[in-house]
């Protein structure tokens, strides 16, 4: 992509609008497109293929979730974007795995109640976990009213919950699911249950791709980590789990899709586990060492660091400069291919959604110099 | 290697299937109960401790190990109460009232309760009353430990120790709290006597309010 001068006042300039989800932020279902040399879409796709992009791509701006209500695991967790009315929605209840989830209005999202495993012995998990079937699920209606709002302007990604190692804490509770990656005796089973996993996510996203083909990026939710240290080693994550997160990743890029893996905790130990599961992006939680990432990352995959908690008020100039520091902190690195993502709990805090007003013009001067 | 060490060596590396055969071997060669139990197993557990809170392993690791305990734990019982070698002393655990969370709390539990002490684990969600009823019924129970996971149930920390307070048993327990969002600052905002950041570090915590570290 050929990088084009920076022209502020041109950039500034409102020249349309993006469909969108009603959300508090675009009560009306649209956002603001600006006159900008390529499209948030457009700057995006390029960084997930190996450029530099023209501006650090803002995800609250840049990125259309999209979690349909027609996937039962979005309902179940309490993670439903679509274009359809919330109101009447009852988050939690049962995924597509037949698995309880209690929804916790306060935080936001589900989870397992634990202590009563679904399945109590994950050597004889055949005997408790019945696959869904994808054909029961009304694919064409969801289909059908939600591609309206996708215009090709911004990103769209569709997160799969839940992914290879949430799935087994589902089955199994937590504790049951991380002895199991390493007991030689539940080993071969784990083996087994992700081996049908992978085939079963390989249909899964085969059938986004016919029903939502407007989806770029599919965002696979694993949290993989505390916020001390990631949950196990990375001789185990590369033993019982990079097989198969290669085979999901090998399912989104034959259907065209990039892969995007959500796993939250402080996971810079097993950052080469996830380089080699074949992932395109992920957004480390600001626990991690970015400067870490980013330097010895920066060239296998697209990673989001956080932006600063600034969390006290701060005048105009003090949030453009934490902003400039923020954007120079990215180009430690030749072509940095970075996103910045801020989780809702900084977003509550003004200075940050004024910094992050801020990001593009910041970024897009020192960018297109790159 | 002595017994011992191998008792040590198979709680360590999670050898969950052969502790309780050593252990019965080191009985059937007239170990003392006791020296099992310290020297085999409770401090293999201190160096499961120290290495997950170093990172050289993880929590897979600690758990077999925490299982492998207790299956050695398991044969020794017997023997341990005909000799009247009781645990350091009891803690009362619980993540409090409004959070589901038993992760962290599960952890702490394992790794207390592999240092020697006995643990009350009362589970999630837990009310104020039932941390006191069951400080009632266990007047030798002199820790307490509070867990939460969301900065939206932190209030239900200081909620907890201030029951216990109104209930006129502050002065018999020291209270100890953790969990993601804890801080120490936070800690000694709510007046608990002690905060640790992993499990590991939760034992040595145990062990110091208790007074044997």
């Amino acid at each position: 992509m050929i990088r084009q001068p920076y022209d502020a006042e041109k950039e500034s300039k409102v020249i349309g609008k993006f469909r969108t989800f009603p959300s508090p932020a675009a009560p009306d279902g649209y956002l603001p497109r600006y006159d900008r040399p390529v499209t948030p879409r457009e700057n995006f796709i390029s960084m997930l293929k190996g450029e530099a992009p023209q501006w650090i791509p803002n995800f609250t701006y840049d990125v259309q979730p999209f979690c349909p209500r027609v996937i039962p695991d979005n309902v179940a967790r309490g993670m439903v974007m679509d274009a359809e009315p919330m109101e009447g929605l009852v988050k939690g209840g049962l995924d597509m795995f037949g698995v309880d989830w209690e929804f916790e209005p306060l935080v936001g999202g589900s989870m397992v109640k634990p202590g009563n495993p679904k399945c109590p012995d994950i050597c004889e998990w055949e005997k408790y976990i019945t696959f869904p079937d994808l054909d029961k699920w009304d694919w064409a209606h969801a289909s059908e009213v939600n591609a309206p709002y996708f215009d090709g302007g911004r990103i769209v990604e569709f997160t799969i919950f839940s992914g290879l190692f949430e799935r087994l804490i589902s089955f199994l509770d937590f504790e049951g699911a991380a002895m199991a990656l390493l007991d030689e005796d539940q080993q071969e089973a784990v083996h087994r249950l992700f081996d049908k996993l992978c085939t079963f996510y390989d249909e899964y996203i085969g059938r986004v791709k016919k029903y939502f083909p407007m989806v770029d990026l599919i965002c696979f939710h694993d949290d993989w980590g505390s916020q001390r240290a990631p949950f196990f080693s990375l001789a185990t994550c590369r033993e019982m789990i990079v097989p198969y997160m290669k085979r999901i990743a090998d399912s989104c890029h034959k259907n065209g899709f990039f892969f995007h893996l959500h796993s939250c905790g402080k996971n810079e130990m097993i950052a080469p586990a996830i380089v080699e599961s074949g992932v395109d992006m992920w957004i480390p939680q600001p626990m991690n060492d970015f400067d870490y990432l980013l330097r010895n990352f920066y060239d296998k995959l697209v990673l989001s660091v956080s932006p600063p908690a600034l969390t006290e008020e701060l005048d105009e100039e003090a949030i453009k400069e934490a902003c400039r520091k923020y954007v120079e902190s990215t180009l430690v690195v030749p072509k940095p291919r970075v996103l910045c993502f801020a989780s809702s709990a900084l977003r509550k805090y003004p200075s940050v959604t004024k910094m992050l007003n801020y990001l593009y013009p910041i970024s897009r001067e020192y960018y297109s110099k790159l | 290697m002595s017994i011992v060490k191998e008792i040590a060596s198979a709680v360590e590396a999670g050898k969950s299937k052969v502790v309780g055969g050593l252990v019965e071997q080191a009985l059937n060669e007239g170990i003392e109960p006791s020296v099992i139990l310290n020297d085999g197993m409770i401090s293999a557990m201190g160096i499961v401790g120290e290495k997950f809170k170093n990172n050289e392993i993880f929590v897979p690791e600690m758990l077999i190990a925490a299982r492998a305990m207790k299956k050695g734990v398991e044969v020794l019982q017997p023997h341990l109460a005909k000799q009247g070698v009781e645990p350091i002393g009891k803690v009362i655990l619980g993540t409090i009232s409004g959070d589901l969370h038993d992760i962290g709390k599960n952890l702490v539990g394992m790794m207390i309760e592999g240092a020697g002490f006995k643990v009350l684990d009362l589970g999630v969600d837990v009310p104020p009353e039932k941390f006191i009823e069951v400080m009632k019924e266990n007047p030798d129970c002199k820790v307490v430990a509070l867990s939460a996971l969301l900065t939206s149930t932190m209030p239900a920390l200081t909620s907890t120790i201030k029951a216990i307070e109104e209930a006129g048993l502050r002065d018999t327990v020291k209270i100890m709290v953790g969990g993601a969002p804890v801080t120490q600052a936070f800690a000694d905002e709510i007046g608990a006597d002690g905060y640790s950041e992993d499990a590991a570090s939760a034992a040595e915590l145990a062990k110091k309010l208790y007074g044997v570290a």
